[in-house]
């Protein structure tokens, strides 16, 4: 490959001229990206209200604020919830589907085709159609406890509930990536591991203990940190649940910010909580890094 | 390609000829104005501005005005008109001349109309330093609002509902029919606050023995005000007089159940009554005033902007614009106007036709009329908490008195 | 036989629990098609199928949510989002997967850090800036804004299969005296073919999807986008879900038929994008 390398460069006069190809995309990174970055930090040092000519420099005093303000504590508790609680269940879900639909059986295709497709739905569109689930009146949820003889549930109107039922629905809809994802991973791992063991007198157990598992290391690490990233993220579903309510309680720090700079007019603290939002997500972007990379050095 | 090329040329000389035409056509002393209202041009409001325009025209015919109708993204794109510094030579400031407007409205209490101003709505337009920055052509005055069928049903009449103590009566009354009392559309967060805009002036405002309007302005919050005012929507979550769905059913759904019947009260302004005759046209509804909160105080009503016209302070026409102005001010036009609205004129000497409600405003013509508490009274920025900590009273997860601790914390730190 | 006759047991069991899973994700799809096909008067439980074919909803629905305006706008910034997205990403990719020079390697770990960037987190500067460029509610904005952050998706998918082209092409060619931007037009851009439908659908499906950025940069009533005019539509219909649910019908439908009749690409494509990653 460098033999090869070195040649092209005696051949070509200019050897890097191919990277002029990149500067569109670095243009759009710079000018959409990288500089409303800036911009964004900026705005955090200000009181500006978001359509204002005056505004003032008030140095760290949003900062301050965040540290102070319990919405925001509110809000990082629950997009670590909504990150972590459908990261969990995701693998749980996904793995299991996995494991199951690898086999051949009847109504596996029919059962793929249905667990994948509310990945390619709009999540806020499928917010509204869990909604009509979860609803007071006519909801569909409500109409089983009326058959059971029990009580209808208002499911939306407890904080704590609803922040549990968010993350069910993020989970539901997108359980299956790792599905996917787990069953790519499964057909890689040639048979004859699995027929060994079993001369060897393993049972299924075993063989998914030791042989399933470590070789879908890989499957894991990919699955944990799309699903994990998106759960951070979150922000269509929750708008079309429950809109941040009861009061505070199911805002995730995507929708507080949102909800900060339009209703709020606090531009500047609004700014801050970007601040706070990217930090948490790089956190967490590196620690998975490091985590998978000290793993392989393990093996 | 040399047909091309002439084919072009000529295209180019005829646009630049017909430009240079039409610039021609141009009076050179016409002045063009603009003007931005957030109503939508299917309301009949619009098509009432449009006749007072073409009758200005007629009378003034150098000032030529363009109206632009809103549309649904009315504020937000003001607010960006507004941080580019760029905006029309006159619009309408739906609730928010003093507040929001004001750095870009030219002050007009020097004009004549000034003086004719109702005494609801000229407190609503003012501010701390007494000026006056919109010609508010009607007042959007507003109490709690009822179905008519129900109540009589219920057997209770709205002119004995004198204090909250009168009104918790009535909900009792209303529950024993098996109605929901009161409903709030809790999903639209909105909905939450609003109920304090309604309920809070009866507190802290229009009982002089209980003033607390100075302090407010001033920057002293009182606490153990909010907690009674929190208090009276923890007690009607408590006694079940709200639907139960009242934080995961939206404004929609209250106007709904105010039209068929499925609820009695709801604490919103009268644009309620006009969602709710979507869905029955011949449902009886009508508004009342606030009750009071202490024994000794009268109900009142809760004033606001709709229409108003104000002029961009940057503005290159400024007398044409105070020109059309005045042109509003007359009665005739501004009756016109407030009529297409349905509700009363904002000057004392133009009579507007109220339409369904004309009967309910004539009987609470005495009433005394308050601003939105939140504008008036509050710093920019506290409707957010108003309506947050409302929604944490309904979900019970905070009490009355951490409600009102949370409106004194952002109150002193809005307060500027 | 009895081991035969456990298995048999066994596997219709399993075979129960997997249609049963199916269906369990067909949930919300088949409440919402029940709400849209019946009336406003019917109040059988949502569980029930619609007693009748009843299509008032997807008139009215099309009418009012003006669902068919929202649709074409979400196919002119789809499809322009699309082609922009293969050419400058297919570009980019091409000197960041051969020329690994120490720089370059730099830049790739920019692009990787810029997937990472929640939108949210730049919602102020971001719409401040627009706003200053009166970009907003206008076409290019969002087609812009949208490409820009599914551009890192799109380069690191094509630069990751450039990398498994030979190098050994690319010699000859230079050898034969093309310039290297013949050699990416004529020799590895008809080879990207496979990655491109790849790209194409992840890219298509996010953009379609799109409700953030639509929400807070397409002010305008005229120019909403499928997810915008349906949550509108949600919000200001509470009482006619009927309709409303209709409205998100239309909005899932062209991707939900896509998806059954691409469905190999659509989950070749995940794997790709996953498994690479």
């Amino acid at each position: 490959m460098k033999k090869l390398q070195e040649k092209s460069r005696t051949h070509s006069k200019h050897p890097h001229i191919t990277n002029l190809m990149y500067l569109p995309a670095l243009l759009l990174f710079t000018v959409f990206i990288v500089y409303p970055f800036l911009e964004g930090i900026r705005i955090a040092f200000t009181n500006w209200n978001g359509f204002s000519q005056h505004y003032d420099y008030v140095g760290f005093k949003n900062f301050i604020y965040l540290f102070q303000d319990k919405n925001m504590y509110t809000a990082s508790w629950n997009t670590i919830i909504y990150g972590f609680g459908s990261t969990v269940f995701q693998q749980i879900l996904g793995l299991s589907y996995a494991l199951l639909l690898n086999r051949m059986i009847l109504g596996r295709n029919f059962a793929r085709t249905f667990v994948y497709l509310p990945v390619l739905i709009a999540p806020v569109i499928m917010g509204y159609m869990w909604y009509f689930m979860f609803q007071y009146r006519y909801g569909a949820l409500n109409d089983i406890l009326a058959v059971l003889g029990m009580d209808p549930v208002d499911w939306l109107a407890k904080g704590k509930r609803a922040v549990g039922l968010i993350v069910f629905v993020n989970t539901v809809q997108f359980c299956g990536i790792s599905m996917v994802i787990y069953l790519a991973g499964l057909q890689t791992i040639p048979t004859m591991y699995y027929e060994a063991s079993q001369i060897d007198g393993a049972n299924a157990w075993k063989q998914f203990i030791n042989i399933t598992m470590p070789l879908l290391r890989p499957a894991f690490i990919t699955s944990i940190t799309l699903n994990l990233i998106g759960g951070l993220k979150l922000f269509d579903a929750i708008k079309a649940m429950t809109n941040g309510g009861p009061g505070y309680a199911s805002h995730s720090l995507s929708t507080l910010i949102d909800y900060t700079y339009f209703r709020s007019q606090s531009a500047g603290y609004s700014a801050t909580m970007g601040i706070l939002l990217f930090a948490m997500i790089l956190l967490f972007t590196l620690i998975i890094q490091k985590l998978s990379a000290r793993q392989e050095v393990l093996l | 390609m040399k047909i091309l090329k002439t084919c072009l040329l000529v295209l180019f000389c005829l646009v630049a000829g017909t430009s240079l035409f039409a610039a021609g056509q141009q009076d050179s002393d016409t002045t063009n104005l603009t003007l931005m209202l957030n109503f939508q041009s299917t309301e009949a409001v619009t098509t009432a501005f449009e006749e007072v325009i073409s009758d200005f025209h007629s009378a003034n015919p150098s000032i030529k005005i363009d109206l632009i109708s809103g549309t649904s993204d009315y504020e937000a794109l003001m607010k960006s008109k507004m941080a580019t510094n760029d905006l029309p030579d006159m619009w309408s400031t739906h609730g928010w001349s003093v507040l929001r407007y004001s750095e870009y409205l030219m002050p007009l209490e020097d004009q004549e109309w000034a003086s004719r101003l109702h005494p609801a709505i000229k407190p609503v337009v003012t501010d701390e330093k007494g000026h006056i920055y919109v010609l508010p052509i009607d007042v959007d005055m507003a109490g709690v609002a009822y179905n008519k069928t129900v109540l009589a049903k219920a057997g209770v009449k709205v002119e004995t509902l004198k204090t909250w103590k009168d009104l918790y009566g009535a909900m009792d009354k209303v529950k024993a029919i098996g109605v929901t009392p009161v409903h709030i559309g809790g999903k639209d967060s909105w909905t939450v606050g609003n109920f304090f805009d309604w309920a809070a002036p009866a507190v802290y405002i229009t009982d002089p023995k209980h003033y607390s309007g100075d302090d407010l302005v001033a920057g002293k919050f009182d606490t153990a005000k909010w907690e009674l005012l929190a208090g009276l929507m923890k007690e009607m979550n408590e006694k079940g007089y709200l639907n139960v769905d009242n934080l995961t059913s939206t404004y929609s759904d209250s106007a709904r159940a105010l039209a068929v019947g499925d609820a009695a009260f709801t604490f919103y302004g009268n644009y309620v009554l006009a969602e709710a005759w979507t869905f029955d046209p011949d449902a009886d509804l009508g508004f009342f005033p606030v009750p009071a909160y202490y024994e000794g105080d009268s109900p009142s009503l809760i004033s606001g902007e709709r229409s108003t016209v104000g002029i961009w302070k940057d503005t290159a026409n400024v007398e044409a614009c105070k020109t059309f102005l005045s042109f509003l001010a007359i009665p005739a036009n501004a009756a016109k106007i407030a009529g297409s609205n349905g509700i009363p004129a904002g000057l004392t000497d133009a009579e507007s036709d109220t339409g369904k409600l004309k009967a309910d405003y004539k009987k609470w013509a005495d009433a005394p009329a308050f601003p939105y508490f939140d504008r008036a009274f509050l710093p920019s920025g506290m409707w957010d908490t108003m309506c947050s900590t409302g929604a944490g009273i309904l979900s019970e997860s905070m009490s009355t008195t951490e409600a009102a601790e949370k409106m004194k914390e952002d109150f002193n730190r809005m307060y500027k | 036989m009895i081991t035969g006759k456990k298995s048999l047991i066994s596997k219709i069991l399993w075979s129960v629990l997997t249609i049963f899973i199916g269906f369990f994700h067909f949930i919300p799809l088949f409440i919402s098609i029940n709400v849209a096909f019946k009336p406003k008067t019917d109040l059988s439980s949502r569980w029930t199928l619609p007693a009748e074919f009843y299509l008032k909803n997807f008139s009215y629905a099309a009418e009012k949510a003006k669902i068919i305006l929202a649709v074409q706008n979400s196919l002119i910034i789809t499809i322009t989002s699309i082609a922009v997205i293969v050419m400058i990403g297919g570009m980019a990719a091409y000197p960041l997967a051969r020329n690994r020079s120490r720089f370059n390697e730099r830049i790739l770990q920019f692009v990787l850090a810029v997937m990472m960037v929640p939108p949210l987190s730049m919602l102020v500067p971001l719409v401040t800036i627009m706003t200053r460029l009166g970009a907003v509610s206008t076409y290019w904005g969002i087609i812009v804004v949208l490409v820009t952050f599914q551009l890192p998706i799109s380069i690191f998918l094509y630069s990751s299969f450039i990398r498994t082209i030979p190098g050994e092409l690319d010699e000859a060619a230079l050898i034969d005296g093309c310039s290297k931007f013949t050699i990416f037009y004529k020799i590895i851009l008809p080879l990207l073919k496979p990655i491109t439908a790849t790209v194409i659908i992840l890219t298509g499906v996010a953009i379609w999807n799109d409700y953030q950025f639509s929400l807070f940069l397409l002010q305008s009533p005229r120019m909403r986008v499928v997810t915008l005019a349906v949550s509108t539509f949600f919000a200001q219909s509470s009482s006619n879900l009927g309709a409303a649910a209709a409205a998100a019908l239309i909005a899932v439908m062209p991707i939900a038929l896509l998806f059954l009749f691409l469905q190999r690409y659509f989950i070749q494509g995940m794997v790709d994008s996953a498994v690479k990653g």
